[in-house]
């Protein structure tokens, strides 16, 4: 038997008053892997990351991340991974420095300026730092999110859109930061609208559609899939809805 | 410690975003120092009549004026994406909840300290060589209410017509604060006012060490999603 | 989730407790209105006090069972803990209710007015706008397991409120006139009094293992229209 998986999740469903956002999913992802999620809006991806983040709690069924059970170990699973949100989830009213600093001192550690501005160089936002990020373009807010996230050294990256609004060289720069998580050892969880390298070079690409989980495979058989005469109408508005479009707002 | 970092990173956040946008403070200290006049209109020149019910006016006052401080607690949250945006981080969920509360108590007593004059002069309430009392009772009232308040805020804030809901539930609550601040205001002010402050300043005492403690326990399962 | 289905050998004992609340109203109230003696001083008028004093005590009691539930759903998570809390916020709303219309129309001839600050009375009157919250938070909040989340913690919050409420008005009305005391009573009309109390409790009894049942099967009705 391999080691555990960093990922295990059996029967998860999560229910939002009437509507279910997943519908008993089963994924299982093992450590270091690079897993893609695809599917049109609504498909239960953001859902999904949030519910592995410890953000959400499940409805039904078990999740097991890192080796801790949700919900008891929430926090614990918090301390080891982190999320990119869609959305950004930054402070307008404070500059881009700030909004780092803030998430430092959430994480319960000091930060120094050295710190800080090594996050914002990375992401090429420096001379922008200590503008308020009410100012940012829709891209820069994208890369002030990325700096966040790379705040904190995890054994489990989930990212949401991590390439919605950004430009060539932002999508240059998440796939070589993807690459580098993936060195490092991390399991990274990428749920995107747009074929970028990284998911085409993922490990699994897991599609879904409307809260279940309705194809696994690796990105090439996809595209065989996608591709191939025999497959008709179902497969082909699949992968439409996995490279069309960067609104920046997942399932 | 990591718990007071992470109060203290709310506390300085909503600092800087409320020193950045302070038109929402002058307007509300100006809302609360306007509902004193309008009582005045109310009620009439009547200065042994105002004088006796002051205590109570400037309670009503602070009570509207707190509702829509209480109201705005998680504002910037809302504009950031929601009470998740707390979430990213691993921590004692608490220190949020500390965090808000702190910040809640000093809006609500930077607001009492322009109520408070304002309420002595237009009511001929005389606070001479009373200050200390006066600003320990109102300390005391201000923390119960802030308790409440920072607590049923994050309640409602993803409850239908929250608006309504957020006085409907704290308000009845409030009661004894309520009584509590008045009553003893009233004694020290007034001095034809029956009854005495220590027992009043017990019971203040009481409510807020009973409610800081149920809801710093019960928080986290407000944040659950 | 749990499977919420009514236990079948509940019909049988609920029957009886339905024929059992009904007998002991109906014995009560004829004794209450027909047996006991009037009051020396009230007269008749006093025997309001019959329904008064049970329908508070219910009221409490229900809102005691409401908290119960409440930290019993907050640790366990477990559905049919909310959903006893929840009938049980309604009947104590409905009893509350009836407490303060009893409480006044006895009041009208006795003190003169349809409404006084007593202490009791002014608690019963907070009491019931904090339950009403209780109630308006259910109904605005959509999702079951965030109404039942949030209710909970109003459940627990209010209850906590209580004691301090009853405090505060009693001081606050001590520096005006003293609280109303409670009357000595002869032993006959105690006995009719325990009797009635008896009887209200069974009746709650009865209708919360209702409510309870009719709660499951809206549940599953519910739980179905999120499953298409």
């Amino acid at each position: 038997m391999a080691a555990d998986p960093a990922l295990r999740l059996q029967g998860v469903g999560k229910r939002f008053g009437r509507t279910w956002a997943l519908r008993s999913v089963d994924l299982e992802v093992q450590p270091g892997q690079l897993v893609a999620l695809i599917g049109p809006n609504g498909a239960g991806k953001t859902t999904l990351l949030k519910a592995v983040g410890g953000l959400h709690r499940a409805t039904t069924g078990t999740t097991e991340v890192l080796g801790f059970t949700l919900p008891e170990d929430e926090d614990m699973v918090r301390v080891h991974s982190t999320l990119l949100p869609p959305h950004g989830y930054l402070y307008e009213q404070l500059t881009g420095l700030e909004n780092l600093r803030f998430a430092r001192l959430m994480a319960g550690v000091r930060p120094s300026r050295r710190e800080l501005d090594a996050a914002l160089e990375r992401v090429d936002l420096v001379e922008a730092g200590d503008e308020r990020v009410g100012g940012y373009s829709s891209g820069m807010k994208k890369r002030l999110a990325i700096a966040r996230l790379l705040l904190r050294p995890v054994e489990l990256v989930l990212m949401d859109e991590p390439y919605a609004s950004l430009d060539a060289g932002g999508i240059d720069l998440v796939d070589t930061i993807i690459g580098e998580l993936r060195g490092s050892g991390a399991t990274v969880l990428v749920a995107s609208h747009r074929w970028e390298r990284a998911i085409r070079e993922a490990d699994r690409l897991v599609v879904m559609e409307r809260g279940r989980i309705t194809w696994t495979g690796t990105p090439g058989e996809w595209m065989e899939k996608r591709e191939g005469p025999a497959d008709t109408r179902r497969g082909r508005s699949e992968a439409r809805g996995a490279d069309e479009g960067d609104t920046g707002t997942g399932g | 410690m990591e718990v007071w970092l992470r109060t203290w990173a709310i506390l300085w956040k909503d600092i800087l975003i409320e020193v950045r946008t302070k038109g929402t403070f002058n307007a509300m200290a100006f809302f609360a120092a306007l509902i004193l006049f309008i009582f005045s209109f109310a009620i009439g020149p009547d200065f042994d009549l105002l004088r006796r019910i002051a205590a109570g006016l400037l309670w009503v006052g602070i009570t509207f004026t707190g509702l829509l401080a209480l109201a705005r607690t998680y504002h910037s949250e809302e504009l950031a994406g929601g009470l998740e945006a707390l979430l990213l981080y691993p921590g004692e969920p608490r220190a949020i909840f500390l965090g808000k509360l702190v910040g809640n108590l000093a809006v609500l007593l930077l607001v009492e300290v322009i109520l408070y004059p304002v309420a002595a002069v237009l009511f001929h309430m005389d606070l001479t060589g009373k200050i200390l009392p006066v600003a320990g009772i109102a300390f005391l009232g201000t923390l119960g209410f802030s308790v409440i308040g920072t607590f049923y805020a994050a309640l409602t804030l993803h409850l239908r017509a929250r608006e309504v809901m957020l006085p409907l539930l704290v308000l009845p609550l409030l009661v004894p604060v309520l009584l509590g601040a008045v009553s003893a205001t009233a004694a020290l002010v007034d001095p034809a006012a029956a009854g005495g402050v220590a027992g009043w300043v017990r019971l203040l005492i009481a409510f807020d060490v009973l409610y800081f403690v149920v809801c710093t326990w019960t928080f986290p399962v407000l944040l659950e999603r | 989730m749990t499977e919420l289905t009514a236990s079948p050998r509940l019909k049988g004992w609920h029957r009886l407790l339905a024929f059992l609340a009904v007998a002991t109203t109906v014995v009560g109230s004829i004794i209450g209105l027909f047996v006991v003696p009037p009051d020396a001083m009230q007269g008749n008028v006093q025997r309001l006090m019959y329904l008064h004093v049970p329908a508070a005590w219910l009221a409490f009691l229900a809102f005691f069972i409401v908290f119960v539930m409440a930290v019993l759903y907050l640790i366990q998570r477990d559905p049919r803990w909310d959903m006893i809390a929840a009938g049980s916020a309604e009947i104590g709303v409905l009893f509350t209710a009836l407490t303060l219309i009893l409480g006044s129309l006895w009041g009208k001839p006795i003190w003169g007015v349809w409404w006084t600050w007593d202490p009791r009375l002014t608690t019963t009157a907070i009491l019931l706008v904090i339950y009403v919250g209780y109630l308006a938070v259910r109904s605005f909040a959509a999702d079951p397991e965030r109404r039942a989340r949030w209710s909970a913690v109003v459940g627990i919050v209010g209850f906590a409120d209580v004691p301090i409420v009853y405090l505060s008005v009693t001081w606050w009305r001590s520096l005006h006139q003293p609280p109303s005391s409670p009357m000595s009573m002869a032993p006959s009309m105690l006995w009719t009094l325990m009797l009635n109390v008896v009887a209200f409790t069974l009746l709650f009894g009865y209708l919360l293992v209702r409510k309870y049942q009719v709660a499951v099967a809206e549940r599953a009705l519910e739980d179905r229209e999120a499953m298409r």
